[in-house]
């Protein structure tokens, strides 16, 4: 399958090619025909050549996944993944939550992506500032205090010190003082992430800390209390179903999330800021025709995605144990989500975070050497990257850039 | 003297200086000040070879630490598992090459007890030193995995051939981290986090003009780092003169524009990526050996940061600075590693967190107010001091021309 | 170095040494030991903290009593960052950079295995004070002591307490991928097969957060008890999210990891944490000496911290027992040092501490694996529970072994 696969994203390519068609999703399409249907449909669409459709690419990788499932339960059928469906249930459930959080953060790096045209390396550790703020708000400043005001703050201050980074070191990209303005962006947040870690490791210091969860559940039982086969909570977690828990600061976490998105949404799509934003994403000079002041925007864009990296933190302080080195890992899956998605794409970024959360559920729960299952972890989102820059750079929802963004300033 | 011949003359004086440095310096630190210089070797050749990659070719690559750590792994593996036995042992996987036997030992992953042992161990012990066994040649596993390296730069190459600056830095950081998870998961082989053990790189000591070194001698290893980064430093250099440099300049400046104008982008892309990728093996496997050890911390993200970090401070344009700006930060870091009082108020200061904040503060201004470091501005300042003469001269004369037309 | 250029040293040494003795203005000298501690992640910086603190505390005691030679002695903390390969690097640094006589501490096994030969080589001894891993004594060197359990007495305090829990059939073990985790689940494995009881192993990467996908996992194998092989923030985060699916110590019978010694941190950071089980290296609180006793008030008043941990008490020990072995040498030097430490017989605040095994009695010659060469042969481990919210492990219901027992465990179940 692997093999196929191989062969149909090489071959394909080169049968285009040689029909003089566009290339572009060729090797995409063909290794996975390939993979799903080995040489026979592969033959079959070099002798075609059809025209990308949307149904081409869709069809094939969902066969293809099929495929996988299908030979791995047969391969190894008392895999749990195979035999209990309340243990694939729950795990799908942790799965999209995770998605959900891993979608959020990375919504905030496609953002700045898609106005800037910079990755920025600095996005974990906004995450990092974010709950280190809300830590510090609600547990040692202002103990017992609402958690929204540490939320609050988390945003506040990371939203101000994007701005100000952005203002300091990022103003040069724009008029052309700078020959590689992609570098520059890189190697320039790269530097704010390394001090920004260092800063926090040298004045907090390296112990774990956590904030206390932000509110506790009530005891539910329902629909009876006899036999809570619906919904029971515990203080800690909810169980629905009587198979899939959710964590109470997950679920508190992914409730906020969304609502932050439909905010953003509104943001975007209903005011005149975020359709300014929007506006300038799309194509620079012709949002500087209509009166849009793009290197406003640019400042906007940097400070609003560290801010969503930060209230991912500031959500996710509760859950997780924090250290000054914990954005490294959230960072690295953002990369993943937004390539997945399709760098600049907001919708790109959601849909990617789900998946890439389903993949990392996947492979630790359907790994059959329990062992190496969840020590793989880091390259589960490493192998999804790298595949998708190989087969479909743009990514899901990937769309070309036209005027003056994707890293070329006016 | 004029003023181009200042760096001449300063890099002369430098390479002296670290060609005697270990017969003059006896003060009581000195094996660990030569840690320091071997560990500044180290980093500069990483440093000289990755602003080769991204300074010079624009290829801006984070997975030259990968390229390192399978140049150090691959010689590691291959000094642990391979030994040459004139009989066999009948346990172990085994073939006959000529009057002697090439014992592949089996791995035993990570134990605690010295009662589980490897099967060359166990029937080392049934002959009782009877039967002397080989190891493998340390040269011969660094000269594999710098062919490793070169082979991985291949393929990595390839693969981002179509890729461009933030999709080439994210997949090669996609690269690494999974270079990283399998060699620490896949710990029966490579010991994960427990690191693998290498043999020092003159395991027997060594004997250079009658002088004989034992192997944790530091000067050995020293001159050899030190001449490898002059070789690295040699190609680099001659590299950067020839065409090649002018084409992968003209690959970073347009891609597009150099490949219709006639040059072989893919040629020259592949061709840089393996020749940076194989100095990195070396510098990786070399270092291995002189440590001793390697595990899978040296592909974090942190220490390529460090990498990157010391090409951009002291200049990403310019080979000579990169190396020479590698060696002075490693040295700084290395020093800073202490505390001290200030003395008004009396806090103590722990400089071992802080000097990487300073650090990570010294990168960011760096970029933004001379892009091209601290140390390559004031290299071209002296060499291109007539570039500037020769524009105004060639200004003027076309000045001149355009007028009379 | 060549060998003239060290004999000149040598002697320049020597010289200097008994011209400074025969002035005898012997509180201007300063005899440095090294101490090694996880100060910066990936290390278990926590522990690595504690460490230091309490060597900084031994150094200042043990000056006040007097110091070593009469000279002042100064404790030389060094970051292992956890790394092997910065762990060999520090070593030599200690040694030849700062001119340590002999060196303490040392937290992670990886470290101690990596760092052993370089001392061993220039000859500086060395006792390590938390590190397990049976092969740091294994190899027989002459210079390597260690004040800390072996692995393997480690592993089964772990699963003979374990045993005790009733109808006890499958058991879940999380480790992290290091040289402590994998040979201990490797034992703590052997230890409960051996008695009838089924056991899987869960690895996972040190630096993992997000343990949701394996804690689903560990609660479909339904095991009835879990044990937990990590150090670091790993060991708070995996008990917490196990908490958070069901499976966590107020649900399953629940061993955290010595990392739950750490009493504030532990409650801060792992709210469900009740009834968890942990293991604790040293005499239990009730039989504290008074050199035990009178260190807790002082930690406790520079941390401010609930009780003073187990691998802190190791780190006190493994300076003063060096100091001591430096006095009744009679010398710094290494070898003078070492034959002191063999004869030892150190109050400490562990307890008694003797090395039985050494170049003077094989560990054969009575039986024992090679494990035990420079061993103390018998720290005192025992399993604590948190029985009640909040509390100091200190404070806590000693449930294991029945010797030291202040309290009947609470077997929670599902």
């Amino acid at each position: 399958m692997t093999f196929w696969g191989v062969v149909g994203a090489f071959g394909t390519r080169r049968a285009y090619l040689k029909k003089d068609m566009d290339t572009s999703n060729a090797g995409y399409i063909g290794s996975m025909i390939g993979a799903a249907t080995g040489p026979v449909g592969l033959i079959a669409l070099w002798l075609k050549t059809p025209e990308t459709r949307k149904s081409l690419l869709v069809v094939p990788p969902i066969a293809a996944f099929a495929l996988l499932a299908i030979s791995f339960a047969f391969a190894d059928p008392s895999n749990s993944c195979v035999t209990n469906g309340s243990f694939v249930a729950s795990q799908i459930s942790n799965g999209i939550i995770l998605g959900i959080l891993y979608g959020f953060m990375a919504l905030g790096l496609t953002l700045i992506y898609s106005i800037l045209g910079v990755v920025s390396f600095a996005h974990g550790d906004f995450y990092m500032i974010g709950g280190m703020a809300a830590y510090y708000v609600t547990m040692v400043w202002f103990p017992g205090v609402n958690p929204l005001f540490g939320i609050g703050f988390a945003c506040v201050s990371t939203f101000i010190l994007g701005a100000v980074f952005e203002r300091i070191f990022l103003t040069p990209m724009y008029d052309g003082r700078i020959d590689r303005p992609v570098e520059y962006g890189i190697l320039v947040t790269f530097g704010l992430a390394f001090t920004l870690q260092y800063f926090i490791a040298a004045t907090v210091g390296s112990n774990p800390v956590k904030a206390k969860r932000y509110f506790d559940f009530p005891r539910l039982h329902w629909p009876s209390k006899e036999d809570p086969w619906l919904l029971k909570t515990r203080r800690g977690g909810l169980e629905l179903f009587d198979t899939i828990t959710i964590s109470n600061p997950r679920f508190t976490a992914a409730v906020v999330c969304i609502i932050v998105l439909l905010m953003l949404l509104y943001f975007l799509h209903r005011t005149w800021t975020g359709k300014a934003l929007r506006a300038v994403s799309l194509d620079r000079e012709a949002a500087a025709i209509t009166g849009i002041n793009p290197n406003r925007m640019n400042m906007l864009a940097f400070a609003l995605g560290g801010m969503l990296a930060a209230l991912a933190g500031a959500l996710l302080v509760q859950a997780f144990s924090w250290l000054p080195q914990v954005g490294a890992i959230p960072a690295m899956r953002s990369f993943v989500i937004i390539v997945l998605g399709g760098l600049g794409s907001l919708p790109g970024a959601f849909v990617g975070g789900i998946i890439v959360g389903l993949v990392e559920s996947a492979g630790t729960g359907c790994i059959p050497d329990p062992q190496k299952a969840a020590s793989y972890i880091p390259a589960y989102g490493g192998i999804v990257l790298l595949l998708t820059l190989l087969l479909r750079p743009t990514g899901l929802f990937g769309r070309r850039f036209s005027g003056g963004s994707h890293g070329k300033f006016g | 003297m004029s003023k181009q011949q200042v760096p001449l003359i300063v890099g002369v004086i430098i390479i002296s200086f670290l060609m005697i440095f270990p017969f003059v310096y006896t003060a009581n630190n000195y094996p660990y000040v030569m840690h320091i210089m071997i560990a500044g070797f180290f980093y500069a050749i990483l440093t000289s070879s990755w602003s080769m990659l991204a300074g010079y070719g624009g290829q801006f690559s984070f997975g030259h630490m990968g390229f390192t750590g399978i140049g150090a792994y691959t010689t590691a593996l291959f000094c642990h598992y391979i030994y040459l036995s004139p009989e066999a042992t009948n346990i172990c996987t085994e073939f006959s090459v000529g009057s002697q036997y090439l014992v592949i030992v089996n791995p035993i992953g990570i134990t605690s007890s010295t009662l589980v042992q490897d099967c060359l161990r166990e029937a080392m012990s049934i002959w009782d030193g009877s039967v002397k066994v080989t190891p493998m040649p340390v040269w011969l596993g660094i000269i594999l995995g710098i062919a490793m390296g070169g082979l991985f730069g291949l393929l990595i190459g390839l693969l981002v051939l179509p890729l461009r600056a933030a999709y080439l830095a994210l997949f090669t950081l996609g690269f690494t981290e999974i270079l990283r998870a399998v060699i620490s998961s896949e710990l029966d082989i490579t010991r994960g986090q427990a690191g693998l053990e290498l043999p020092k790189l003159f395991e027997n000591g060594i004997t250079i003009f009658g002088r004989h070194f034992d192997k944790t001698d530091p000067l050995p290893p020293y001159f050899v780092m030190l001449f490898l980064l002059f070789f690295c430093l040699g190609v680099l250099y001659w590299l950067a003169q020839s065409k090649f440099g002018l084409f992968i300049r003209a690959l970073r400046e347009d891609q597009d524009a150099a490949a219709a104008l006639g040059v072989n982008t893919t040629k020259y892309k592949i061709m840089l990526f393996v020749i940076t990728s194989m100095m990195a093996a070396a510098a990786g496997a070399f270092f291995a050996h002189y440590i001793g050890i390697i595990s899978p911390n040296n592909l974090m993200i942190l220490q390529m940061s460090l990498v990157v970090s010391m090409a951009v401070i002291a200049g990403i344009e310019n080979i000579f600075a990169a190396a020479i700006g590698a060696i002075i930060i490693e040295f700084t870091l290395e020093t800073l590693r202490t505390s001290f009082d200030v003395p008004l108020i009396g806090v103590e200061v722990d400089m071992t967190v802080w000097r990487l904040v300073i650090f990570g503060a010294l990168l960011m201004i760096t970029l933004r107010l001379s892009r091209n470091g601290i140390i390559a501005p004031i290299i071209n300042y002296f060499l291109r001091g007539h570039v500037a003469d020769e524009t105004v001269a060639k200004r003027k004369v076309s000045d001149s021309s355009e007028e009379s037309a | 170095m060549n060998k003239s250029k060290l004999s000149i040293y040598g002697i320049a040494t020597a010289i200097a040494v008994s011209l400074i003795g025969s002035a005898s203005f012997a509180a201007d000298c300063t005899i440095k030991i090294g101490g090694l501690a996880p100060l910066s992640a990936p290390g278990a910086v926590g522990g690595g903290e504690a460490m230091r603190d309490a060597m900084k505390l031994a150094e200042a005691d043990l000056n006040a009593a007097g110091g070593a030679l009469g000279c002042d002695i100064k404790v030389v903390i060094a970051d292992t960052e956890g790394l092997p390969e910065k762990a060999a690097a520090m070593m030599n640094r200690l040694i030849t950079q700062d001119g340590v006589v002999a060196v303490g501490g040392g937290y992670h096994s990886s470290v101690g295995v990596a760092s052993k030969d370089v001392a061993n080589d220039a000859k500086i001894p060395v006792v390590f004070a938390e590190t397990w891993n049976d092969t740091i004594t294994g190899d027989k060197q002459q210079f390597i002591f260690r004040i800390a359990p072996l692995s393997s007495w480690a592993s089964a305090t772990i699963w003979q307490s374990a045993i005790l829990a009733p109808g006890l059939k499958k058991v879940a073990i999380l480790t992290e991928n290091t040289d402590y985790g994998i040979p201990a689940a490797a034992e703590t494995t052997k230890g409960l097969v051996a008695n009838g009881i089924e056991a899987a192993t869960y690895g996972v990467d040190i630096g993992t957060q997000d343990y949701s996908g394996i804690v689903e996992r560990i609660k479909a194998y339904d095991p009835g008890y879990v044990i937990v092989l990590a150090t670091g923030e790993a060991g708070y985060n995996f008990a917490q999210q196990a908490a958070d699916a069901g499976i966590g110590p107020m649900d399953v019978p629940f061993q955290a990891g010595q990392v739950a010694l750490e009493s504030k941190a532990w409650w801060e950071n792992v709210p469900d944490g009740q009834y968890a089980f942990v293991q604790r290296i040293g005499i239990p609180v009730n039989l504290w000496n008074d050199k035990a006793l009178k260190l807790n008030e002082t930690y406790k008043a520079l941390t401010g911290k609930g009780a003073i941990e187990s691998y802190a008490l190791e780190a006190y020990d493994s300076i003063a027992i060096l100091v001591q072995a430096i006095n009744e040498a009679g010398s710094t030097d290494g070898e003078a040092i070492v034959t002191a430490l063999e004869n030892i017989d150190h109050d400490g605040t562990l307890g008694r501490i003797y090395f039985p095994y050494g170049s003077g009695k094989d560990p054969s010659v009575d039986g024992k694996g090679d494990e035990w060469w420079h061993q103390w042969p018998d720290p005192a481990m025992t399993v604590i529970q948190y029985q009640n919210e909040g509390e100091d492990s200190t404070d806590s219901a000693i449930v294991w072994p029945d010797a030291y027992k202040t309290g009947d465990a609470i077997w929670v179940s599902q």
